[in-house]
This record gives C-alpha cells, sequence and structure tokens, in this order.
C-alpha cells in the first residue's frame, strides 16, 4: 500500500461503487416489496356501481364475484362510507370538501384476488354488465414499478459485479507489484522454511483492509442516503420508505463479510505466482 | 542423514543434470560435493531441500521422505536444514543483524529471544564488527558469513552450502572452510558443493565427485584430481 498509493486509492473506489450499488439496490427493492406487498393484501381491483339499477342487482353481482375462484374477498363500499373516506383523505382541504355533493360518489365493490395479476380476468368478465359503471386496477402500475425495479436491479447488479470485477483485478495488480518487489524477501523466507500461510499474511491483510475501507465507506454512505429519503418529500407523497433496521443490518454484515472472503480470494490469487516460483 | 536411491533429475527441454545417483551419508559427517561447472552440484542440493523435485529415484533426508512429501509440509523439512544458496542472498535494505534477526522472526521466535540469539549467531561467525553494516558494505566473505549464520538460525541438523567460497580468495576461503568445520564438530552434518581444489585436498575430507550429472567417485579422505 506504501508503495502503490494511486492503485490502493483505485482499488478502495472501485470496492465502493461495487459495494455501494449493492447496498442501494438491494435496499430499493426491499423498500418496493414492502410497499408493494400492502398492495398485494389490499385492494386490487375496484367496481364502481351504477345507481340506476337495483341494489338487488349490486348484490347480485357481488355473489357472482365471489364465486369466480380467482377471488378472495369482495367488500361491498356504500355511498357513505365512501364519503368518509373522500373526507379523511382530503382532510385538510376544506374548499375542495365544500364542493363535493357527496350523492354524486359512487358505491364500489373492491375486489380482493388470490393471484393480483389476474385482475385482467374480472375486468373482461365484467364488461357489458349494466350494474357496473366503471373498473379501476391498480395492477397495471403496480407491475408497471414491480418490472422496472427488476430491470434496476438487475442493470445495478451487473455493473456491480463489472465493478466488483475491476476492483478484484486492481487487488491482484497491486499484490502482484508488491510480491514482486518482495521476491527476495519471499524466497528467502520459504529456504527458511516460513509456510505458505506465514508468507501470505500481509498481503491478505492488505486485501482484506483495502477492502473493508472502501465497503465501509459504501455502507456509510447507503445508510445515509436511506436516512435522508425517508425524510424527503417523495416519501412523504408516493412511497412509504419503509425499510426496517434488521435487513438492514443484515444487509450490512452480508456486505462485510462478502468483503472478507473477497480480499481472501484476490490475495489468494495475487500472490499464488510468486508463492510457486 | 542423506540417502540417495538411484536419483534422476530430467529438466523440461529434457537437459539431464543428474542421472542415478546413489549415496548415503551420516549423521555429523562433513562431505564436499565437486565437480566442474555444470556436472550438477546445485541440482543435487535443490533436490534434497525439495527446490527441485527428482524425476526418479527416492530421496530421504533428515528422516523425512522428500521423494512423497507434499507441498505442505515442505516448510517443515527446510526448518531442520540450513541452506546457503551460491548466490549470497541478503536483503540490501537490512543490516548484517537485520538479515539474520529476520530468520529467526520467520521462525516464530519470542521477541525477547532475538536479539540474544542473533547476537550468538553473529560471534559464531566473527561478524561482530559488520553487524550494524548493509550488505553492500560487506565483503564477500562477510556477506557469505552471514549467509551461514542466518542458515544456523533453525539449529539445523544439516548445512547445505553451495559454492561458499566460490569467489573468494584463498585465506578468506580457509577462514569460511575453518568455520564450518567448526559448525560440523558441534554436531551439525555439513555437505558443501565446491569446485575449488586446493580446499578439498587440503581438508581430507569425504569428497562425492559428480562429473556431467554422474556420481563418478566417492573418497573419505578424498583429493580433487
Ligand atoms: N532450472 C533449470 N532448468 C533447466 N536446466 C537447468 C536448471 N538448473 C540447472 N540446469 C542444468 O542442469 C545442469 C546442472 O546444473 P547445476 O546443478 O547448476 O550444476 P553446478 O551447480 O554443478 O554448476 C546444467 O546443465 C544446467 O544447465
Ligand atoms: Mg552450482
Amino acid at each position: 500500500m506504501r508503495r502503490n498509493p494511486l492503485l490502493a486509492i483505485a482499488t478502495i473506489l472501485a470496492v465502493l461503487v461495487s459495494s455501494f450499488l449493492v447496498f442501494t439496490t438491494l435496499s430499493a427493492r426491499a423498500i418496493v416489496e414492502n410497499n408493494t406487498s400492502r398492495w398485494q393484501n389490499g385492494v386490487h381491483v375496484v367496481i364502481f356501481l351504477d345507481d340506476r339499477v337495483t341494489s338487488t342487482a349490486h348484490k347480485q353481482l357481488q355473489e357472482t364475484l365471489e364465486s369466480y375462484s380467482e377471488v378472495r374477498m369482495v367488500e361491498y363500499f356504500s355511498k357513505s362510507e365512501a364519503a368518509e373516506e373522500f373526507k379523511e383523505l382530503f382532510s385538510g382541504q376544506q374548499e375542495l370538501l365544500d364542493e363535493v355533493d357527496f350523492e354524486t360518489l359512487p358505491t364500489s365493490l373492491r375486489v380482493n384476488l388470490n393471484n393480483p395479476s389476474d385482475y385482467q380476468l374480472i375486468i373482461e368478465r365484467m364488461e357489458g354488465n349494466a350494474a357496473v359503471r366503471e373498473i379501476r386496477a391498480s395492477g397495471e402500475a403496480i407491475e408497471r414499478l414491480l418490472s422496472l425495479t427488476n430491470t434496476l436491479v438487475f442493470s445495478a447488479t451487473t455493473f456491480a459485479v463489472l465493478i466488483g470485477f475491476a476492483a478484484f483485478i486492481l487487488i491482484i495488480n497491486t499484490l502482484r507489484l508488491t510480491a514482486f518487489a518482495r521476491r527476495k524477501e519471499i524466497k528467502i523466507m520459504k529456504t527458511i522454511g516460513a509456510s505458505s500461510t506465514y508468507i501470505r499474511l500481509p498481503f491478505i491483510f492488505e486485501a482484506v483492509f483495502e477492502s473493508l475501507i472502501g465497503t465501509s465507506i459504501a455502507i456509510g454512505l447507503g445508510w445515509s442516503v436511506i436516512q435522508y429519503s425517508k425524510n424527503s418529500v417523495i416519501a412523504q407523497s408516493i412511497f412509504d420508505i419503509s425499510i426496517s433496521d434488521s435487513y438492514l443490518i443484515n444487509l450490512t454484515l452480508f456486505l462485510i463479510l462478502s468483503t472478507l472472503l473477497f480480499g481472501f480470494f484476490a490475495s489468494f490469487v495475487g500472490i499464488r505466482k510468486v508463492l510457486n516460483d | 542423514m542423506i540417502k540417495l536411491d538411484n536419483v534422476s533429475l530430467v529438466f523440461q527441454g529434457g537437459s539431464v543434470a543428474l542421472s542415478n545417483v546413489s549415496t548415503k551419508i551420516k549423521e555429523g559427517e562433513f562431505v564436499y560435493l565437486i565437480g566442474h561447472s555444470g556436472s550438477g552440484k546445485s541440482s543435487l542440493l535443490k533436490l534434497l531441500y525439495k527446490e527441485y523435485v527428482a524425476t526418479k529415484g527416492d530421496i530421504d533426508v533428515v528422516g523425512m521422505d522428500v521423494t512423497t512429501l507434499p507441498k505442505w509440509k515442505v516448510p517443515i523439512l527446510r526448518r531442520k536444514l540450513g541452506i546457503v544458496t551460491q548466490e549470497p542472498q541478503l536483503l540490501e535494505d537490512r543490516t548484517t543483524f537485520e538479515n539474520i534477526s529476520f530468520a529467526l522472526e520467520v521462525l516464530g521466535y519470542e521477541e525477547s529471544e532475538i536479539e540474544q540469539k542473533t547476537s550468538t549467531l553473529i560471534e559464531l561467525v566473527e561478524l561482530e564488527e559488520s553487524m550494524y553494516k548493509f550488505p553492500s558494505q560487506l565483503s564477500g566473505g562477510e556477506q557469505t558469513r552471514a549467509c551461514i549464520a542466518r542458515a544456523l538460525a533453525s539449529n539445523p541438523l544439516l548445512l547445505l552450502c553451495d559454492e561458499p567460497t566460490g569467489n573468494l580468495d584463498p585465506t578468506l576461503s580457509t577462514q569460511i572452510v575453518t568455520l564450518l568445520e567448526k559448525i560440523n564438530r558441534a554436531g551439525t552434518t555439513i555437505v558443501m558443493a565446491t569446485h575449488d581444489s586446493s580446499i578439498v585436498n587440503r581438508r581430507k575430507k569425504r569428497v562425492l565427485q559428480l562429473h556431467q550429472g554422474k556420481l563418478m567417485s566417492d573418497v573419505p579422505q578424498g583429493r580433487y584430481i
């Protein structure tokens, strides 16, 4: 490390970026999963009912829906319940509340599916039904969000692996240069009868040390980013940045452990040649 | 102490360094290994500490079966040997004292023992005056003696010296040989490769002669013809 400060810095940076990518993407995925899982257990399809047909027709429709095997639960949501919900949602905005005629809020059936991705089936079956005024399914948006997240996780992971590989090559090179500069010393140690482990130790130490510095900074940055986004505007409007501390702690431990293994492996590869000469 | 049975060493390119060498060396012996340059002296010594691996034959050194010795056990073998290579291998950025204490560190001696033991080794090879000098400030003979001191760090049963008088004048050569004989009297078996006929002829020790990789003669109080 003393001999190659630039190489050492490059190594630390590469490990940092790689670990940071792993940390943030895995956290981001966990956050998306937390959010969508609430959706998974929630309402998947909302069927607004036409008030012009009789409530018997509404009941019938509910029973039909309940008979479908894809459907787990159907909840009848009356006008007054809709009004309550509306008031709650827009509680701060008195002007808006004054404007609305709650009589125009439709009754609805809120459908919970066994498998949320079956929402399309329900929409198709409800088509042309006289009791139905409008159908809304949040499925599409959620599915797009999930696939976007998956794409993101995939590309970020690819980058993390590539940069991790670059870090690996950098470490190997650093160690090879060091080992080459110290080849006479190593030769003498071998002649005296030093074990391979003894000769390897300082190299393992260097590789693990540099990697750990990179990963530690990355983890620190990752925690700050999450802490920061919890208080950000997005968090307060669309998304709930809910991620458990235990998940973050596990992720941190996982990264540190991987870094240790990474350092060990890199140092073995890095000085294999010098040791075998 | 050493047993060679029909040992051959052929290098990858096909050059034969040793062919069918068989001999025995007993505990406490002082043996000169002689022969022209290229006759296989260094190769034979390197086989003994598994720097080279024999193509054929059985090698037994200090009670260890070198032929079947797994790689991870080679350090165990080497700790029982003292090895002085043909070129003095001293670390340029360390003093004589540090070069010798380095060996003791590698061998895992306690911090407190190292200083004491290094001093003893330096006394033995009579390098007190030069213990704080760097290798470049040492004469050829002093460098060799520093290497011998280092080789003795592990209290070896067997000391292998490859042309320790290689580039020394007769007086210095005699000093080295006298030192080795002193070490031998203290109980260490010694094999010394050399092509210095005057020394061999004067000391009247056992002489093994190699010629083109073959063991030509083995004479108890031999001469170098
Ligand atoms: N590492 C090696 N690779 C190929 N040939 C070698 C190697 N070491 C020694 N030799 C060959 O083996 C023969 C014996 O060499 P060596 O043992 O060094 O002889 P000596 O020490 O008696 O001068 C020579 O022909 C030399 O060229
Ligand atoms: Mg030689």
